[in-house]
């Protein structure tokens, strides 16, 4: 794609990152509960792999050569469910069953509910081993397939983390790419403060992994970063997406409190006003 | 049907049967954490390296790494030691195996005392607990090589997560070529009418040498194998007692939430009998001499005996 291409292309995208914002808060409003700013924040690099990098077909759910997404940090999971249900993968109108009794959107996911959801996650840390999982079979089969997994920040405390990276790495996990959704909070404050995990990038580097970085709402950005990383066969390829939590809603954004609180009335309407006015 | 020194162990025996299984069924792969040589894992790696992944001593990735591997249907055995697999691994087989029923099998090595040598960190003293508290898993513990290298064919073929407790060393062989075995199956080892004797894996074989003494007291111990631990032969275990009237159930592994805990809950719901359990008295075992500390914990044949002649003593109904 030339830059201008991309550039009206990014037009387009950032529109239905908008969208997906909407949907986020319209869900976990209508349910009353679920995780709404960790959504939010990852908004702008979930809608570039679904609706631009990912090679996924709604109506071949399980084609063999598909890209698969795994949603490590399993409670964002408003902004999958909604992805998929924009993709196509099931109507829209399921949104609204969030968390309810016999829904498919369970609170956190689970393989084999929803089409389009390809793992269990909400545990933190176990998305990325099955990722690595996803990918060796990929390379076992020769298949051309990628693995794009995104973590959370916070979640990079768990020790699994780094036995997935270890074992990516001694794979040589080409089709394997990690996006690290870096907006340094977890839920009891500050990541630098909670637990460091800096220095991220060398911490990687140093289990033989690729390095990148983007700016995680720069659409344009995002997307030849992600593509870099699809393209990239030598190794496993980690991006440090730096994003600020709760993205799109003055409000939310980087308010710990809205990592899993639901709006009320009021504050639906003004968070609503905000994506839909596109003061993103 | 009598007790033979074995020449293997189960684990020998599993790892055998899963290397041929592996040229008939081209799709299947293992993973192993570090321990190959020792589940016997290795057998199958070092014919199928491109269908065998060593993920390192981390069974938490491991176990992790097969549910993405089997999370488009594939089937992944895990191998390693029962206390690893069942503790160490616990929440991903709990969460990300069991909960999407993916077709992940546990080869796990070393159950119960049979790692008495190694210490108590190296001996799965709870893992049928563990692993029969998980919905949608299936427990298996073979008593012998013949039941073992079905145990292996059962694990794949049944769609699900299968977890089958295997023993470090070898002990008797007990069961015919050909014998067969089936989910939710259990086995008469030795048929009596005084009193049931319930047992599966290694001692099986110390309920059938409890009941040659016991016979020679003029007690007849009807000996059940009931190798499928979950779901278990409910039906087997009510007609045998409701013949013999008495069940003391006997198993290398804690008493809390082991076999004895299931049994006695369901025969207290549908035939009330004098009822007794052995196994770990809430307590950690030590290293030593496996004959020895299944003796000491209470569960040898001579201490099986025992047991049988108390319930008796106390009477039937």
């Amino acid at each position: 794609m030339s830059k201008a291409q991309l550039e009206e292309r990014a037009v387009e995208l950032t529109a239905l990152a908008q969208d997906l914002r909407f949907h986020i808060i319209d869900m976990v409003f209508k349910a009353q509960s679920g995780h709404i700013s960790p959504g939010l924040g990852a908004a702008d690099i979930v809608t570039s792999l679904f609706f631009e990098v990912m090679n996924i077909d709604p109506k071949k759910p399980k084609m063999a050569d598909r890209d698969r997404f795994v949603l490590s940090k399993g409670h964002s999971c408003p902004v999958l469910y909604a992805v998929l249900a924009m993709r196509g993968f099931f109507p829209v109108e399921e949104l609204d069953t969030l968390r309810q009794l016999g829904s498919r959107l369970q609170g956190h996911p689970v393989a084999g509910y929803l089409p389009g959801v390809e793992v269990t996650s909400g545990s933190l840390g176990m998305g990325a081993s099955q990722a690595v999982g996803i990918a060796l079979e990929g390379r076992m089969l020769h298949r051309e397939y990628n693995v794009f997994a995104l973590t959370g920040d916070g979640e990079l405390n768990e020790g699994v983390i780094w036995e997935a990276a270890m074992s990516a790495a001694k794979f040589k996990l080409g089709n394997l790419v990690f996006i690290v959704d870096r907006n340094n909070m977890q839920t009891d404050g500050n990541c630098d403060v909670v637990m460091p995990t800096e220095p991220l990038d060398k911490k990687f580097e140093a289990f033989n992994w690729k390095v990148m970085k983007m700016d995680g709402h720069n659409i344009p950005e995002v997307v030849a970063t992600l593509e870099a990383a699809r393209d990239y066969r030598e190794g496993p390829v980690c991006i440090i997406a730096k994003t600020t939590k709760g993205k799109g809603v003055s409000f939310m954004e980087n308010v710990s409190e809205w990592h899993a609180k639901a709006p009320n009335a009021e504050e639906y309407k003004l968070a609503v006003a905000e994506v839909r006015g596109g003061q993103a | 049907m009598s007790l033979v020194k074995a020449k293997q162990a189960t684990r020998r025996a599993f790892g055998g049967r899963l290397l041929e299984l592996g040229a008939e069924n081209p799709d299947f792969v293992v993973f192993e954490s570090d321990l190959g040589k020792s589940s016997q894992s290795n057998l199958f790696g070092n014919a199928y390296p491109d269908r065998y992944f060593n993920m390192g001593i981390a069974e938490l990735n491991t176990v992790g790494a097969a549910a993405g591997m089997a999370a488009g249907g594939r089937t992944a055995f895990v191998a390693g030691y029962s206390v690893f697999l069942t503790m160490r691994a616990m929440e991903a087989v709990r969460s990300f195996v069991a909960y999407p029923k993916l077709n992940v099998k546990l080869y796990a090595s070393h159950g119960g005392l049979t790692a008495a040598i190694d210490g108590v960190t190296h001996q799965g003293s709870e893992d049928i607990a563990f692993m029969t508290s998980i919905p949608n898993m299936k427990v298996l513990v073979p008593a012998d090589s013949v039941a073992a290298r079905a145990a292996c064919e059962l694990a794949l073929e049944t769609p699900g997560p299968v977890f089958v407790r295997l023993m470090r060393d070898p002990l008797y062989e007990f069961y015919e070529d050909g014998e067969k075995f089936q989910i939710g199956g259990s086995k008469v080892a030795r048929k009596g009418t005084d009193i049931t004797i319930a047992s599966y894996g290694d001692i099986v074989f110390q309920a059938l040498q409890a009941a040659d003494i016991l016979a020679e007291k003029g007690i007849e111990a009807e000996i059940l194998d009931l190798y499928s631990v979950k779901p278990v032969d409910r039906e087997a275990v009510l007609a045998s007692v409701r013949k013999t009237g008495a069940m003391l159930v006997a198993e290398n592994h804690q008493q809390r939430n082991g076999l004895g805990y299931d049994l006695s809950n369901l025969l207290l719901k549908e035939e009330p009998v004098p009822f007794d359990n052995l196994g770990l008295a809430d307590r950690f075992a030590e290293s030593g001499n496996y004959f020895g500390l299944i003796d000491q914990q209470g569960f040898s044949a001579a201490k099986i005996a025992e047991a049988a002649e108390r319930l008796l003593q106390k009477g039937k109904r």
